[in-house]
């Protein structure tokens, strides 16, 4: 499981524990940024979801990740595994969902789910009256985009880049395998995350929660943080001025500062 | 951007105008600050068009997404982006396909942070990248479909069709994972061996899509009615088998009397309500080391038993019991090379008219001389004659033997030629389309009268099929053969069919005229079935006839013909002719 999920641990031992769930199209490596706000006080486990960055591809499983409860199992997992208790779980985009499917089936391990953009439905339903963002043929446009990547994203292994002589900090190897991703499980896990319904699961969930609705997100419309807060029970909203859907990548110091002053209230 | 071109350089702010591919230049944040006429004359769009816009902006929402999820933190993260495939929606809203790659420079002291971009027209790559993914997406999917036939035809091969549950492989299957799990801890595996009793009669009697709707309602209840844990399986026809793991025999023969209990609630098949019941054998496991296969085979052994105690009931096997099964195996056997080997026998009981006493004739009876056994009654081997098949060969012996013994009577006496044989036919024998062809020949051979045979079959036999059992009756009376109903007022004759039946006889069976002067009810029945034989213009016969009582009830009731102990039993061929020779001086049966 451990192999499985790539899982790794830095920060303080015995710190607090803060589980990163990257999202769609990427995977730990994203936390990169974020990582160095919260590593002297808390102990930071992170991994990638099977099929993503350095998860083992076998263990892809069509049935298992046909929904994205396969991923919940495995968050769950990951938990019991390492003996996580009181876990604030940093999910970002999709990621959030899963923690919200996961502690709806479980709310032990946590103890507190930072929702990072995220979008209970991608997609509208004018029969609801709700707002996802994109239509159905929106979505079958990035299916098709994303095949019309497969080359790049099977490239991405061995990227044709001629360096970056500005940022020498990098490592090649991060360069060669950052967002590393099977092309057909990208497709998978695209059409899975992007069809998915999670709206049902908000009821269940009885942890403390933060939505971070970011401006200007494309992924997540601010109908959708509304909706979330108005369906959650514990949840705080806060709008962030970082616009884009990965304000942990974009203003990691302002996403920090925000998460932060959330946790530090709990008393 | 300025040009720096130094003394002898290329005027650098010319080459990115006029650059074989579309540059950007975007702030740290995405937004176009500026752009070649490259790009602008390939997209159509004017510099006013494009400033203050991000890249991804000028794409559809698909790539937009993906521009958003993937590129942005790669951007951000590994510092670059290369040849992303995506589309530019130009100025006159037409797409075009296009290579994005890009590198972001961030902010050092004064400099800004930036991102730079590069867009190469892409048309003929994409398209023949197009071809391959669809190419490549159509393989995955015809894997796929692969794989999931493969699992569907593993599924079917492992479950029974009808009733969706296990079917004999598929019990295998499951029993050696479920034993290899078992660790005993005070439970033990159980057998529940299940056969629906007098299933082949709604079958017959009601279609064979009567009896699957019966065997699907039967498959539910047993479903519903047994356990959870339970490993439920179809074996064959109206076979099932409940494996579990009880706490004690009594939980599982408890298990087995709830599921008599569960099957007896009748059932509604196309309107009709259908009561069934079933007969269980229970086995328990015995050893650590007992197999599956034995264990079931027990199961299957106590089954036989509750069957043959009249069915309804079940029965538990006991690992000292003997096995029917193999000795059942063993008679076939023995009784196969019996045939070919001249072990059978045949004896004639004399069959006399009830008021003048006189013979009519002889019913042939078969007898087998078993090498360690003695001479077996049919009742021991008729059984399984008719299970196994062998009573076809064996019927065909014994009429063979039956007119070779008239035909040298006959030369002897040819008093004995008035005399009617009366020789049995089987269920299966009945329905043997060669039965017509085998006694022409056998009469032709024997050069036999054919109104000096009779043929006997019983009720039970002709009811199972009336409208076959009709056909193969018209093509024997064709052939001038008698025909005769045995052992009648044992099945459930309709009426109907009796009147069609071209019959000569009806032989009411002795268990009723057993009864005669006993029960009231007995000599009821009696009297009407010589009524019945009567009112359709046919004899009727007694059988079993043993005390003067009988005979003369049987007389008052105006009863044809008679045989029985009372008059002689079946007698090997010396013996039956020394009889006759005895008792038929002029024509007149003296009296016993």
């Amino acid at each position: 499981m451990i192999r499985r999920n790539n899982v790794t641990v830095a920060g303080r031992p015995d710190g607090p524990v803060m589980l990163f769930a990257h999202g769609f199209g990427c995977d730990q490596d994203v936390w990169r940024p974020l990582l160095p706000y919260f590593a002297q006080d808390y102990k930071l486990v992170l991994f990638d979801h099977v099929g993503a960055g350095n998860s083992d591809v076998d263990a892809y499983n069509r049935e298992k990740y046909g929904s994205l409860d396969g991923y919940a199992a495995d968050l769950l997992e990951i938990c019991d595994a390492l003996g996580l208790e009181n876990v604030t779980v940093m999910a970002h985009s999709v990621s959030a969902m899963i923690a919200v499917i996961a502690a709806g089936q479980d709310p032990g391990p946590f103890s507190d789910l930072i929702m990072i953009a995220p979008s209970p439905r991608y997609t509208d339903d004018p029969a609801e009256g709700y707002v996802g963002g994109f239509s159905r043929e929106d979505i079958e446009g990035l299916l098709a985009s994303l095949d019309s990547n497969y080359f790049v994203w099977a490239a991405s292994l061995a990227p044709m880049v001629m360096g970056n002589p500005q940022d020498p900090g990098l490592s090649d190897s991060l360069r060669d395998s950052f967002c590393r991703t099977n092309p057909s499980v990208a497709q998978h896990f695209a059409r899975v995350t992007f069809f998915s319904d999670t709206r049902q699961e908000l009821k269940r969930v009885r942890t403390r929660s933060l939505i971070l609705q970011c401006t200007d997100d494309l992924l997540a419309p601010p109908e959708v943080g509304k909706y979330l807060n108005d369906n959650l029970t514990r949840s705080t909203l806060v709008h962030l001025q970082a616009t884009g859907h990965c304000p942990h990548i974009s203003s990691p110091a302002d996403t920090a500062a925000a998460i932060r002053r959330h946790l530090d209230d709990r008393t | 951007m300025t040009s720096s071109a130094g003394p002898g350089l290329p005027d650098f702010q010319a080459w990115f105008q006029q650059a074989p591919c579309g540059y950007l230049i975007a702030d740290d944040a995405g937004r176009i600050e500026a752009v070649n006429d490259t790009f602008l004359s390939w997209s159509g769009y004017s510099r006013p068009d494009l400033r203050g816009l991000r890249v991804q902006d000028l794409m559809p929402v698909g790539d937009q997404i993906l521009y958003s999820t993937h590129c942005i933190p790669q951007l951000n993260i590994a510092g670059a982006v290369s040849e992303l495939a995506v589309e530019i929606i130009g100025a006159d809203r037409k797409r075009r396909a296009a290579l994005l790659s890009a590198a972001r420079f961030p902010a050092s002291g004064e400099q800004r942070g930036s991102v730079g971009i590069i867009i190469f027209s892409a048309h003929e790559r994409r398209l023949y990248e197009k071809e391959l993914v669809s190419a490549l997406r159509a393989a995955e999917v015809s894997e796929s479909r692969r794989a999931s036939a493969e699992k569907e035809l593993h599924r079917l091969a492992l479950h029974d069709r009808l009733t969706g549950l296990l079917n004999r492989a598929g019990l295998e299957a499951k029993l050696d994972q479920l034993l290899a799990a078992h660790d005993g801890r005070g439970r033990s595996l159980a057998a529940l061996y299940i056969d629906l009793d007098h299933f082949k009669a709604v079958n017959d009697s009601l279609g064979h899509a009567a009896g699957d709707e019966l065997l699907v309602a039967v498959a539910g209840r047993i479903k519903s009615a047994a356990l959870g844990t339970s490993t439920i399986a179809r074996l064959s026809g109206d076979e099932f088998i409940v494996v579990d793991s009880f706490q004690s025999t009594q939980a599982a023969t408890a298990q087995a009397a709830g599921l008599l209990e569960t099957l007896r609630t009748p059932v509604l098949l196309g309107g009709l309500e259908v009561v069934i019941s079933a007969s269980i054998g229970v086995a328990v496991v015995a050893e650590e080391a007992e197999t599956i296969e034995e264990l079931v085979r027990r199961a299957d052994i106590a089954l036989y038993r509750a069957k043959a105690s009249g069915g309804n009931q079940w029965e538990l096997h006991r690992p000292t019991e003997a096995d029917p099964t193999a000795d059942r195996l063993r008679t076939v056997g023995e009784l196969r090379n019996g045939i070919s080997d001249g072990a059978l026998r045949v004896y004639y009981q004399p069959r006399v008219h009830l008021r003048s006493g006189a013979v009519d004739g002889v019913e042939s009876l078969v007898r087998w001389q078993h090498p360690t056994r003695g001479l077996l009654a049919p009742s021991e081997f008729i059984g399984i004659a008719e299970d196994s098949g062998l009573v076809r060969p064996l019927g065909a012996w014994v009429l063979d033997e039956t007119l070779r013994q008239a035909e040298r009577w006959r030369k002897q006496d040819p008093a004995t030629g008035e005399l009617q044989y009366a020789v049995n036919l089987s269920a299966r024998q009945l329905n043997d389309p060669e039965l017509v062809r085998m006694v022409e020949r056998a009469l032709q051979a024997r050069q036999m009268d054919p109104a000096r045979l009779l043929l006997e079959i019983t009720e039970t036999a002709l009811m199972t099929d009336p409208e076959a059992a009709l056909s193969s009756l018209t093509d024997l009376k064709d052939l001038g053969v008698g025909l005769a109903v045995d052992d009648f007022g044992t099945g459930y004759s309709s009426l109907t069919y009796l009147k069609k039946f071209p019959v000569d006889e009806l032989k009411i069976d002795r268990s009723f005229i057993a009864g005669l002067g006993l029960e009231a009810g007995d000599a009821a029945i009696v009297a009407s079935c010589i009524d019945l034989a009567h009112a359709v213009g046919i004899r009727a016969v007694a059988e079993g006839v043993e005390t003067p009582e009988q005979a003369e009830a049987l007389i008052a009731m105006g009863c044809d013909l008679a045989q029985g102990y009372y008059y002689a039993q079946p007698l090997p061929a010396p013996l039956l002719k020394a009889w006759l020779d005895a008792n038929s001086k002029d024509g007149l049966v003296a009296e016993p």
